[in-house]
């Protein structure tokens, strides 16, 4: 985008025809055989002898520039480990397996999660997580198929079984699991404003969960709220545990990894990681590890925080955030409460239903140690089992005596030590010192003795490399296979090319024209489609810009930029019957969404005007899944905009006022502004407050008037502004708004 | 939230100011970002620019919630810092070989790995803008590749083209470049 887009505006920069031609010959040289280049060379510079020495001078570099800019080169530089997590090389409808993938259901920052439909042996849904890192699949796979039997005997109402693993044609692992539709356990709670003890019986459960994986030997290694999932099963909350099994495939990524990834393997969870994973040697990790994630988890679910906050982890660089994981005692929940600002702690408070000082007593003392015990740098210290850490809240719970009691004298003085490091390391340093000398003269010995079997292992070692090879034979006749695919794409990818110049050179009839010959089935093409519907709409040409994002959407049905921008031109060109299908449409294909922006525009598109009563319930749920993001998103004032706005269709008047107020203040997106001006002046009308009413709908007015002037890059913001005054016009003033605007 | 993140949110929503005021601030926040992982490391040890960046874009946005311009946005502008960097650093250590007086050294010489050594750095460098000057995009994409170190697959996904076209496209770049840093190579 950054490319065509400065493109777009000066086309100045875009090529000359001369290296054009040189470039066009070039590229189709390079695809023909050794023997028929010189004959096309001869064919298309025909007499231009200038043109013929310019290109063969490219060919004469092409063939000598070897590794001439090659990043690959770089020392250290990994390049297929690092994500493109915006091109995703699956799409509905596509076939992996034996799976047909639907819809898509999340993203995190691993892998990319569908639902997906089984046929064989049974019919029915399925999530499909395909992961994104570039890893070893097969070592992947391997790992899981190791595990497989283990998995297979979990069991538990609140586990969701994992299915099945394998590779994508792209060669990316893949996990089959049971479909869970629900929403992180945080999340759960904040939003159902569950009190603390509510809490904890959903905590119990989840204990519950681990326990009954850890008596099968499996160990979670990530658990953190976006795996713990909470669906309601006739109105009752039942937490559920995902992707087990999937971590331990999945790791062992530490041997061949840049700095950047072995960061980027920290970003998920460096928040809920135990101190021996922060470790990272790999080697040595437990049931309690898991136990440790758990107190992370209980900590969060009763302050609102992890015991260290994951941006200042991932902020603090990688040595930093070993260190403070393995070292950094965290502050006691109640302590945490008790420091934090009052806004917030009154924040905290209001989500779990509790007055700020009662939850802070509340949680002093008993829950306190439950919380520390779990959190144990050492794990010998943590609760046994996951079942312990249960019993011990479900005694809180009951107003029991807690096993996890204040420490002894010895342990007060380890935490001292702790706290005391620097000079104790001066000390143990000189013990270390000695200590490693008599190790050395141990291990010569020991080396010794092994040369004698070291004539046994180099042959091995012959035989590993030879296996290697072979391996890398395999994947370089893959990537001919690829080379090839790639060179039939060549016309097609052409046109795309010719189409984005002529876009660049501003002669857009022309690029549509390209275009029509592109087969409306190639994703890519949306792009250009966008691009031009998006020129068309700020010149306000309006049947042009409907073609070209319609056609976008054919190209590629999840491309929710291309439906956010129709919807809007539906309702201006008063095509209500094409906004209605639209809006079927938009639900079918995004209504489960769990991306916050992406659940945000669609439900604004069709609720900008009042949808019918079966499908308002659920862009209403759309508007949740976007507020569900929380305040401290970057797009929250939109955010609260949507939700007011559901809050308005479903007729909770006193409620939009609450969650507009701030927005309709707040100046900087004027579209935005103008748009909850609308709606709060109809809630106010609606609430009897006529005059205030009316002040603010000329606010709003005022603003479409003077701010959104045709032209601006938020045409279709602005026409959802221009709908809603309208409307709330009508309402306020019983009158058509009078239009000032020269549309 | 960081300013970056303003100041990418505005560039969504469309402010033509916000994109000047993006590249100064990744640029400083790359320099700040290399000399305290200087400070922490051992001497002798040189940062990649790829996880630099990486690291500087998890920094600024957070890697969540960030609209894919955002990103687009976002590395374009790391590619053009990173490329100051690099280019500033060799001009620097050619201007000490050189015996130049006093050159301005900042005292936490950035040891980012240079793809090249100096003064190939700068040929490249040269070649390169009389490549945007025939064509930015392509231009666009060897700094991406070259300065930043991402792969065919990143570039393409910043630049919004296929993967076959930036393919294309890197191959003719690389020969076009390479003949205008040997000429008659």
């Amino acid at each position: 985008m950054l490319g065509s887009m400065q493109s777009n505006q000066k086309p100045a920069s875009s090529p000359s025809p001369e290296p054009r031609r040189e470039e066009a010959i070039f590229d189709a040289v390079l695809a023909l055989a050794a023997e028929q280049r010189a004959a096309y060379l001869n064919q298309a510079c025909g007499e231009d002898t200038q043109l013929r020495r310019r290109v063969e001078l490219l060919l004469r570099s092409h063939d000598h520039a070897g590794e001439f800019l090659d990043p690959a080169l770089r020392a250290g530089t990994n390049r297929t480990l690092v994500v493109n997590p915006t091109a995703p090389s699956e799409k509905p409808g596509d076939i992996i397996g034996h799976y047909k993938i639907r819809e898509k259901l999340g993203e995190g920052g691993c892998g990319v999660v569908y639902v997906a439909e089984q046929t064989e042996p049974v019919r029915r849904r399925v999530a499909l997580k395909v992961i994104k890192l570039g890893m070893d699949t097969r070592s992947v796979i391997a790992r899981f198929e190791a595990e497989r039997q283990a998995l297979a005997m979990m069991d538990h109402p609140n586990i969701a079984r994992v299915l099945d693993a394998g590779a994508t044609e792209t060669g990316r692992p893949y996990f089959v699991m049971e479909l869970v539709r629900g929403i992180k356990i945080t999340d759960y709670c904040d939003q159902n404003h569950l009190n603390t003890s509510k809490r904890l019986e959903l905590f119990v459960q989840v204990c519950h969960a681990v326990q009954h994986a850890h008596q099968k030997g499996i160990i979670h290694r990530d658990i953190k709220p976006s795996n713990i999932l909470v669906t309601l099963h006739d109105g009752v909350p039942v937490p559920k545990v995902i992707d087990f099994g999937i971590a331990k495939a999945t790791e062992g990524r530490l041997s061949d990894l840049t700095v950047y990834t072995e960061l980027r393997q920290f970003i998920g969870t460096p928040a809920y990681m135990s101190p021996e994973q922060a470790e990272m040697s790999g080697l040595d990790i437990d049931t309690r590890s898991d136990i440790y994630s758990l107190g992370v988890l209980l900590y969060e679910l009763l302050t609102g925080r992890t015991p260290f906050d994951a941006q200042e982890l991932i902020q603090s660089g990688l040595d930093q955030m070993r260190r403070t994981i393995r070292e950094k005692e965290p502050m006691r929940p109640s302590t945490r409460l008790s420091t934090m600002l009052v806004a917030d702690l009154t924040a905290v408070a209001k989500r779990q239903s509790a007055e700020p000082p009662k939850l802070v007593h509340f949680i002093r003392g008993d829950l306190d140690w439950i919380v520390m015990k779990a959190l144990e740098k050492d794990r010998m210290r943590r609760f046994e089992s996951a079942s312990g850490l249960a019993l011990d809240v479900h005694r809180f719970l009951k107003n029991e005596p807690i096993e996890a009691r204040p420490p002894s004298g010895l342990y007060r003085f380890q935490k001292w030590v702790r706290r005391n490091k620097t000079a104790f390391a001066a000390a143990a340093a000189v013990v270390a010192a000695l200590v490693l000398g008599l190790g050395l003269s141990l291990y010569l010995f020991i080396q010794e003795r092994h040369a004698l079997r070291s004539e046994r292992v180099a042959l091995q070692r012959a035989v590993a490399a030879e296996r290697r090879q072979a391996e890398l034979r395999e994947q370089a006749e893959k990537g001919l296979a690829l080379e090839k695919h790639m060179r039939e794409m060549v016309p097609i990818t052409d046109k795309f090319t010719t189409a984005g110049r002529l876009l660049s050179q501003g002669q857009f009839d022309k690029a549509e024209e390209v275009m029509s010959e592109v087969p409306l089935t190639i994703p890519e093409s949306s792009i250009i489609y966008n691009a031009l519907g998006e020129i068309y709409g700020r010149r306000g040409e309006w049947p042009a810009a409907i073609r070209n994002f319609t056609r976008s959407i054919t190209a590629d049905p999840t491309n929710h930029l291309a439906y956010h921008c129709l919807a809007p031109l539906l309702v201006q060109t008063g095509d209500w019957g094409a906004y209605r299908k639209h809006c079927e449409r938009v639900l079918s294909q995004f209504g489960e969404t769990t991306d916050p922006a992406v659940a945000e525009r669609m439900a604004k598109d069709c609720l900008m005007l009042p949808p019918p009563a079966a499908s308002l319930v659920r862009f209403a749920k759309m508007a949740d899944t976007a507020v569900a993001a929380g305040p401290t998103n970057s797009s929250w004032p939109y955010y609260e905009f949507v939700k007011g706005l559901a809050e308005y269709r479903l007729g909770h008047f006193a409620s939009v006022l609450e969650w507009l107020q701030k927005v309709a203040a707040q100046e900087g997106v004027p579209a935005r502004t103008a748009q909850a001006d609308a709606t709060l002046a109809m809630a106010e009308f609606q609430l009897g407050q006529t005059n205030a009413a009316r002040a603010t709908l000329a606010e709003g007015i005022k603003i479409s008037e003077t701010k959104l002037t045709p032209g601006r890059i938020d045409w279709n913001d602005s026409i959802i502004a221009e709908i809603l005054l309208r409307e709330a016009h009508e309402l306020i003033m019983g009158a058509p708004m009078p239009t000032a605007r020269g549309k | 939230m960081s300013d970056v993140t303003h100041i990418l949110k505005a560039m969504e929503q469309g402010d033509p100011k916000a994109a000047g005021q993006l590249l100064p601030l990744v640029y400083d926040e790359l320099r700040k970002l290399a000399a305290c992982k200087m400070a922490n490391e051992a001497p002798g040890q040189t940062l990649q620019p790829t996880a630099l960046v990486h690291e500087a874009w998890l920094r600024l946005a957070g890697d969540e919630d960030q609209a894919w311009d955002s990103r687009a946005h976002f590395f374009g502008a790391a590619a053009e810092a990173m490329r100051r960097i690099l280019i500033e650093n060799a001009r620097r250590k050619k201007a000490l070989r050189h015996g130049a007086g006093q050159a301005p050294l900042d005292i936490q010489g950035l040891e980012i790995a240079a793809p090249a050594p100096d003064d190939q750095m700068l040929a490249i460098d040269e070649a390169l803008n009389k490549l945007a000057a025939l064509d930015k995009d392509k231009a666009e994409l060897v700094k991406l590749r070259f300065f930043v170190g991402m792969t065919i697959e990143e570039a393409a996904g910043v630049l919004r083209i296929s993967e076959a076209t930036a393919k294309r496209w890197w191959v003719y770049a690389r020969a076009w470049l390479y003949a205008e840093v040997r000429p008659g190579g």
